[in-house]
């Protein structure tokens, strides 16, 4: 159980992907200037993630670490997401249509997403700061990914949703677009400061 | 689609371009990692010389725990210069975590001449580490006495994270400890320890003596909360009944030793009791002692280590009395009365 | 010879990937905070865009069009493991100081993106000069932002100790999305003081060369 807040902990406030990793910028500053997209955004990257992680992280541990070939990571990984992703965007225009409506748009884009990479990354790296002593196996790997996604999600739409009231402002010339976004950026990462005194 | 049209088919062409190009890529890094793989023998050269500062040549040495708050994970002997590099993780951090620190002991001639350095490497649930910067470090190089044993509270730069700094000090003394006992054979001759009271006595800086037919403990206390160690003298007879008891270093100096128990200051309160007296202190403050007034003074920390130590040294005296009627053969090594005078 | 220059100053200005195009955020960010690691990545995309740029224009009649881009991540995915490799054979303080993102130049938008927009259209030694360039603009814009957050949140400059006085937000997320963002205010509101220059004096001797006309 204290593992698993831990994680959790970690995953959303302390160690956000966003804010503090900084993985998954692109998206975060390109798809966060309405919050229905932010949202969809942040749930299609969840999904990916999760999936991803539940298939990268059993293909290393008992496929690739066993044959000695973990140096083909990289390859095996981006290949995987890549292909999963576009099997995610055929299954779900063909069971829900609606929801590729909402979602499908932002698939495409998430291949080259560094966040579901870098989680695939990370979990199979050194993970004793997020849970302490015990054994890394593919439950914590999914939970982790899980709410890794999730704390994605919220910044995201923390982030729409400041964009839109600045859209209420005019802005000078010079800083309109990127720059004022990672002004506003700069102060969510400020905020999310607070969190890295939680100590479990 | 007949076969051969298979064969001449776009689709045909797309997969064997993208499995030459995985099978080439393949082959590629498979010749790169078997030139450029890393070896865990290289990579951990790589520390101990990061660490150390330059390259060195070493042996690892076998670990082994000398020391009650301080684990030893790995040692090596640096064969340059004859310094050994330990790895010790310190307990007693902030929320009962560990600090594990490299730590580079200076030995020649037999003997450890100082620390060179302290590189924190890792560590468990210590919040506030951030604050120990290398100022606090470098509180530990100074020339090291024979004895000495690096405290908390003694000298070093205030760091904000009190109990971090504590778990270091516990790792540096590990790694001083298991150095002089393992390879330089001066095993610390903790005679005191497995004994009662010695919660907070430190059992490595007291010694004894005997005189006169009666035993003298030179107790040092372990420092508690604001109160940093005292050393008190406690002459207790052949009957366990304390004969005098005097504090020649008082822990409270910084502050005000007056908030401290008039009768635990001077002594009256202990002597002519013995240990079931002291203990009764302990555990019923002052009502039992009909002296009236409260241990809770503004110097409570400071009251209980010296009643643990009266309790200690009336609790154990037998086991140290001198032979009757000449003087003891039991008489302290001399490297520990070294560290007194 | 025009061909080169143009391609040049693209690189390094007017399609500077980090500044104008915004691309590659993910490592800027994140490694902007200490000049080294900053400049660090800066190089190794150099060498990585390079070659990729060189590889995938020299097979750009070779792969279909209906696989290229599986063809480019396997190409690119290849040359970051080596670099990988390299880096922690050779230069292992840089190795450990960039982490996780050296993995992540896979999904560099810089780096796919040339290929797309650039190296399966042009031939070699354009390619090769393209990529150059791109990531000589990468890398001088992270070098850039990675002394000045590290100058003014750590006091030092490339891990030597400069002066006390700091202000540690700067060395954090925080602080490298604030002079990102306003790097790139303060450099698109030169290039188009400039831009601007240069059309009112065109636009002045076009009159004149009407008036001369005229008169």
């Amino acid at each position: 159980m204290g593992t698993f807040i831990a994680i959790v902990l970690a995953a959303v406030l302390t160690n956000n992907f966003i804010t503090v990793k900084t993985y998954g910028i692109c998206p975060f500053l390109g798809v966060s200037k309405k919050t229905s997209s932010a949202a969809g955004m942040g749930i299609a990257v969840t999904l990916v993630m999760v999936l991803a992680t539940l298939v990268t992280y059993p293909i290393y541990t008992f496929v690739m670490v066993p044959l000695g070939i973990e140096f083909l990571e990289i390859i095996f990984f981006i290949f995987i997401i890549a292909s999963l992703v576009q099997m995610l965007e055929k299954i779900i225009q063909k069971i829900s249509p609606s929801l590729y409506g909402a979602m499908g748009i932002y698939l495409p884009l998430i291949t080259t997403n560094c966040a579901v990479l870098g989680v695939t990354e990370l979990v199979i790296g050194d993970m004793s700061a997020y849970i302490g002593d015990a054994s890394m196996n593919i439950g914590w790997a999914v939970l982790y990914a899980l709410f890794a996604g999730l704390g994605f999600t919220l910044v995201m739409i923390i982030m729409s949703g400041m964009r839109e009231k600045l859209n209420y402002y005019k802005t000078a010339k010079a800083l309109a677009g990127f720059p004022i976004a990672m002004v506003t950026a700069c102060f969510i990462c400020m905020a999310f400061t607070v969190f890295s005194y939680i100590s479990i | 689609m007949t076969v051969k049209g298979f064969f001449k088919s776009n689709v045909f062409k797309c997969l064997v371009t993208l499995l030459c190009v995985l099978l080439v890529s393949g082959v590629f890094l498979t010749l790169m990692n078997g030139l450029l793989a890393v070896s865990d023998q290289e990579r951990l050269d790589r520390a101990i010389n990061k660490i150390y500062g330059k390259s060195v040549a070493y042996t690892e040495v076998a670990v082994a725990d000398y020391n009650d708050s301080a684990t030893i994970e790995a040692a090596y002997k640096i064969k340059d210069d004859g310094n050994y590099l330990v790895k010790s993780t310190g307990k007693g951090g902030f929320d009962n975590g560990t600090v594990t620190c490299w730590v580079v002991v200076n030995v020649s001639g037999g003997a450890i001449k100082g620390i060179d350095k302290v590189v924190i490497d890792s560590n468990k649930a210590q919040s506030y580490i951030a604050n120990i910067n290398d100022n606090f470090l470098s509180g530990f190089y100074r020339t090291y006495e024979n004895g000495y044993y690096f405290n908390p509270n003694d000298g070093f730069i205030k760091t904000g994270a009190t109990r971090s700094a504590t778990a270091i000090c516990n790792a540096v003394n590990g790694a001083i400890d298991y150095v002089n006992g393992k390879f330089l054979g001066n095993v610390a001759s903790d005679a005191y320890s497995g004994l009662k009271y010695t919660e907070y006595v430190d059992t490595k800086a007291t010694t004894h003596e005997g005189k006169d037919g009666n035993v003298i403990f030179h107790v040092v206390t372990k420092g508690y909360g604001m109160a940093t160690p005292f050393s008190i003298d406690i002459t207790v007879d052949r009957e366990g009944v304390i004969k005098a008891y005097t504090i020649t270093k008082n822990g409270t100096d910084n502050y005000d030793p007056n908030k401290m128990h008039s009768g635990i200051l001077d002594g009256t309160l202990f002597v002519g009791k013995t240990v079931e007296d002291v203990i009764r202190f302990a555990n019923e403050g002052m009502e039992y002692s009909g002296v009236g007034s409260d241990l809770k003074t503004n110097a409570t920390n400071s009251n209980y280590l010296c009643l643990y130590a009266a309790a200690f040294a009336a609790e154990n005296y037998e086991k140290f009395l001198p032979e009757e009627p000449e003087e003891s053969e039991e008489a302290p090594k001399d490297d520990e009365q070294g560290g007194q005078e | 010879m025009n061909k080169y220059k143009k391609i040049t100053l693209d690189g390094l200005i007017y399609q500077n990937p980090t500044f104008m195009l915004v691309l590659g955020t993910c490592p800027t960010l994140g490694l902007i905070s200490s000049a080294f690691s900053a400049m660090g990545m800066g190089l190794t995309v150099v060498v990585i865009l390079t070659l990729s740029n060189i590889l995938i224009s020299a097979l750009r009649k070779v792969i279909p069009n209906a696989v290229r881009i599986p063809c480019y991540i396997v190409i690119i995915a290849t040359l970051v493991t080596f670099a990988r490799m390299f880096l922690e054979k050779f230069v292992p303080d840089l190795y450990d100081s960039l982490g996780g993102f050296l993995a992540l130049i896979v999904v560099n938008c810089i780096i796919l993106g040339r290929a797309e927009a650039f190296a399966n259209k042009h031939t070699v030694p354009e390619a090769a000069v393209d990529g150059f360039m791109q990531g000589l603009g990468f890398t001088v814009a992270l070098t850039l932002m990675g002394i000045i957050c590290e100058f003014i949140g750590k006091g030092s400059l490339f891990g030597y100790q400069i002066m006390d006085f700091k202000v540690g937000m700067l060395a954090k997320p925080a602080g490298s999305f604030l002079v990102y963002g306003i790097c790139i205010a303060v450099f698109t509101y030169v290039i188009d003081c400039i831009e601007r220059a240069k059309r009112v004096k065109a636009n002045k001797l076009a009159r004149e060369n009407l008036l001369r006309e005229v008169a």
